[in-house]
């Protein structure tokens, strides 16, 4: 059904100097076949994916050696818009894959730009609708639905589509547990049609047992193929070893980690409440909250549970929410939080404004700082970003960026730091350096409040665990 | 109940079609925003600036007619104040309230046109006007990207507050920089992701595209584009030197 035979690419024009991506790929999944391509961040799981759906070389252009061919015809040759007859794509991020701003629009796109007849756009819409058992979502605006939410209609967007092959680019990336299981569900619906499913993913536990067959790859080249009993086999040990995540779909609320020991320092949080604008019920209420000084937090929930807005109001960055905060005897008040607190945002690009790296360090410094340019050379090098220096923050890549963001946060000597989904989407490796760095800086005196779905990352690094909200939760 | 969206497209109809939208907001751009016309006009356009507030109370936008209407409120506060403030407070006042005034009308036209007309409908409307898909198609995504660069500027604008950068300290000049770089590199992003996932769902292909999308003229549409035409009308006479009234 689709077939690589000896496929090198590489990005840019001909007599451009880029290194391959790809380097000669043999890759043949059969009509009904179920492929997971996995490996380090970098590895080439996404180009080929690309290849598979048109989008190399007819928007991302580049050079292709090899052929590339799904249900026999030529992928490189063929117009996209045919291509996307037969191929559905499901991608990364949630918020950049919609044409559309409401639900059934989005659902009907796909169909409508092929111009298929009214009355059966709307009887496919009606019977994935059905299958999916999405009908709250849909008539709703797509900017008010959660992540879980949006992937779902991607998914179903894909479905009303019809293609017989579906390619999924890391889409549980920014999915909890329980929205990670449903999209497995859909995923199993598509299994028992019949289709052909291509998914590229580093959290690989959610549907290792419905593969049949393991790709992994390795700088552009097929490093291993597993299948049958050979993937069964495997354990977690020589999973890592290869570089990948556990096969162990784990629920973050199963891993037993108290909230607040007696022995530890409190840091007392007093009547936090939060109002999305014109929501009539609060999205969550705190009467008080006891979190751990020194002490790296997990902070685990849904999609939608409001925790980034709880680290928002944390931060003192959302006025309509006017709680206190009570450390080391001190009140804080929203302005004195903005001083207290560093944020780690999920697109840590948005919260970098300079030229170079070394200049987003010195901003961060406090006003009056002695030998300015040695202390950031410092941090920098603690950080392992000292041959980045001169940078431009907005080239560097996801892992360097928050570790520059965490950098700067170093550099204001803010006392508290909280990082939102600080692991989605990074592999094995990138996963345990970000848990020793924060382990680093646990033993450097910051207390750390990490919001996630990565059962791992609270494996590897987290004392303390608080279920949001955690008002229910809470015994 | 089981969902049906043959039901649910007819009970998600707009009260107008997009192409009365259309005209409305260049009636509105050319009479009220531009001055066109002279005092022959002047009742017709208070009766214009009243359409769009009238319109988002049909479709039940309360918000938006809130805020629309506090902010014509606010300019022509300012420029009742006006004659009262000394000096360059009189200009500050005389200038905001003429720019909120002239504005603020046409400003809630548009947004009532983009927040009750759907990517579909919209792109069937262009077609029924026989625009070529070169127009129509960056058209409709702005009707997706303007909400997305909200929400970025918004996390932008936080990110600053969080890491202590803010109008009046010492660094003032470089904030509207600082503000532009994240927010470039992310809408480049976006809408390059945005364009990637539309290609591969066939946009741009040469088929004729339907639409699931229920559009046409209704009565409302009739009145409202005669009203559009005597607008005109009156304005050529006016030209020619009639006198009306």
């Amino acid at each position: 059904m689709v077939e690589l035979r000896n496929v090198s690419f590489r990005y840019g024009s001909k007599g451009a100097d880029t290194v391959n991506s790809l380097s000669n790929v043999e890759l043949r999944v059969r009509r009904g076949e179920f492929v997971l391509l996995t490996g380090p961040s970098g590895c080439g799981k996404t180009t080929v994916l690309r290849l598979i759906n048109g989008l190399i070389p007819h928007f991302y252009p580049g050079v292709i050696e090899g052929s590339v061919t799904v249900g026999g015809k030529s992928v490189p040759e063929r117009e996209l818009y045919e291509t996307a007859m037969q191929v559905g794509s499901v991608f990364q991020n949630p918020r950049s894959q919609f044409y559309n701003v409401d639900t059934t629009g989005e659902l009907a796109f796909g169909c409508e730009n092929r111009g298929l007849p009214e009355d059966e756009i709307l009887e496919r819409i009606d019977g994935t609708v059905e299958r999916f058992g999405i009908e709250k979502l849909m008539d709703k605006n797509i900017f008010r639905l959660s992540d879980g939410e949006k992937q779902k209609i991607a998914c179903a967007s894909a479905d009303v589509g019809g293609a017989e092959i579906i390619l999924l680019d890391e889409p549980s990336a920014n999915l909890d547990h329980e929205t990670t299981l449903a999209l497995r569900e859909l995923i199993m619906l598509w299994r028992k049609q019949g289709k052909t499913i291509i998914a590229a993913e580093h959290r690989i536990a959610y549907l290792w047992d419905l593969i049949d067959r393991a790709v992994i790859m390795r700088e552009g080249r097929i490093a291993k193929e597993l299948g049958g009993t050979e993937k069964d086999s495997l354990t977690d040990g020589e999973l890592s070893a290869m570089g990948l995540r556990s096969i162990t779909q784990e629920a973050p609320d199963g891993i037993a980690l108290p909230s607040f020991k007696s022995e530890d320092t409190a840091i007392t949080l007093r009547d936090f409440t939060f109002f999305h604008p014109g929501a009539k019920r609060p999205t969550f209420s705190i009467p008080e909250l006891r979190l751990a000084a020194g002490e790296i937090t997990a902070i685990t929930g849904a999609n939608g549970a409001g925790k980034t807005s709880f680290l928002n109001c944390l931060c003192g960055l959302e006025k309509r929410c006017c709680g206190t905060l009570e450390y080391d005897g001190r009140h804080y008040g929203r302005r004195a939080r903005q001083k207290l607190c560093f944020m780690v945002m999920q697109d840590t690009g948005n919260q970098l404004f300079t030229e170079s790296v070394l200049e987003e360090v010195l901003i961060s410094l406090p006003k009056g700082t002695a030998n300015e340019k040695e202390r950031a050379a410092e941090l920098l090098k603690a950080l392992d970003l000292e041959g980045f220096s001169e940078r431009h923050p907005q080239s560097l890549s996801g892992g360097q960026k928050q570790r520059l963001a965490i950098a700067c946060a170093l550099a204001s000597g803010r006392k508290l730091l909280l990082l939102d989904e600080p692991t989605s989407g990074l592999d094995y490796a990138h996963m345990t350096e970000t848990a020793d760095l924060l382990k680093s800086l646990r033993a450097m005196g910051t207390t750390i409040l990490v919001v996630t779905h990565d059962g791992e990352l609270i494996r590897a690094c987290c004392g303390r665990k608080l279920c949001f909200p955690p008002d229910r939760a809470e015994p | 109940m089981t969902y049906s969206s043959e039901r649910s497209r007819e009970e998600r109809r707009g009260f107008l079609d997009p192409r009365t939208k259309l005209a409305l907001v260049l009636i509105l751009a050319l009479f009220v925003m531009g001055g066109l016309g002279g005092d022959q006009l002047k009742p017709i356009k208070t009766v214009l600036s009243a359409l769009p507030f009238l319109l988002l109370l049909i479709e039940r936008q309360w918000g938006r007619f809130a805020r629309g209407a506090a902010m014509l409120a606010a300019g022509y506060g300012l420029l009742f104040l006006m004659p009262f403030l000394p000096g360059v407070l009189n200009y500050i006042a005389l200038l905001c309230g003429g720019v909120l005034t002239r504005f603020v009308v046409t400003v809630v036209m548009g947004e009532y046109l983009i927040a009750t007309t759907s990517v579909s409908e919209f792109i069937s409307a262009m077609e029924r006007l026989h625009m070529p898909q070169a127009i129509t198609i960056p058209m409709s995504v702005m009707f997706r990207l303007f909400p997305t660069i909200g929400a970025e500027w918004r996390s932008i604008r936080r990110a600053m507050a969080m890491r202590g950068i803010s109008f009046g300290g010492a660094k003032a000049t470089q904030v509207l920089e600082y503000q532009l770089v994240p927010m470039m590199t992310s809408t480049v992003r976006i809408g390059e992701e945005l364009s990637a996932s539309a290609l591969t769902r066939g946009l741009g292909g040469p088929m004729r595209r339907t639409n699931i999308c229920r559009i046409g003229f209704r009565a409302q549409d009739c009145i409202l584009f005669a009203g559009c035409l005597f607008v005109i009308a009156v304005w050529i006479m006016e030209l020619c030197g009639v006198k009306l009234w």
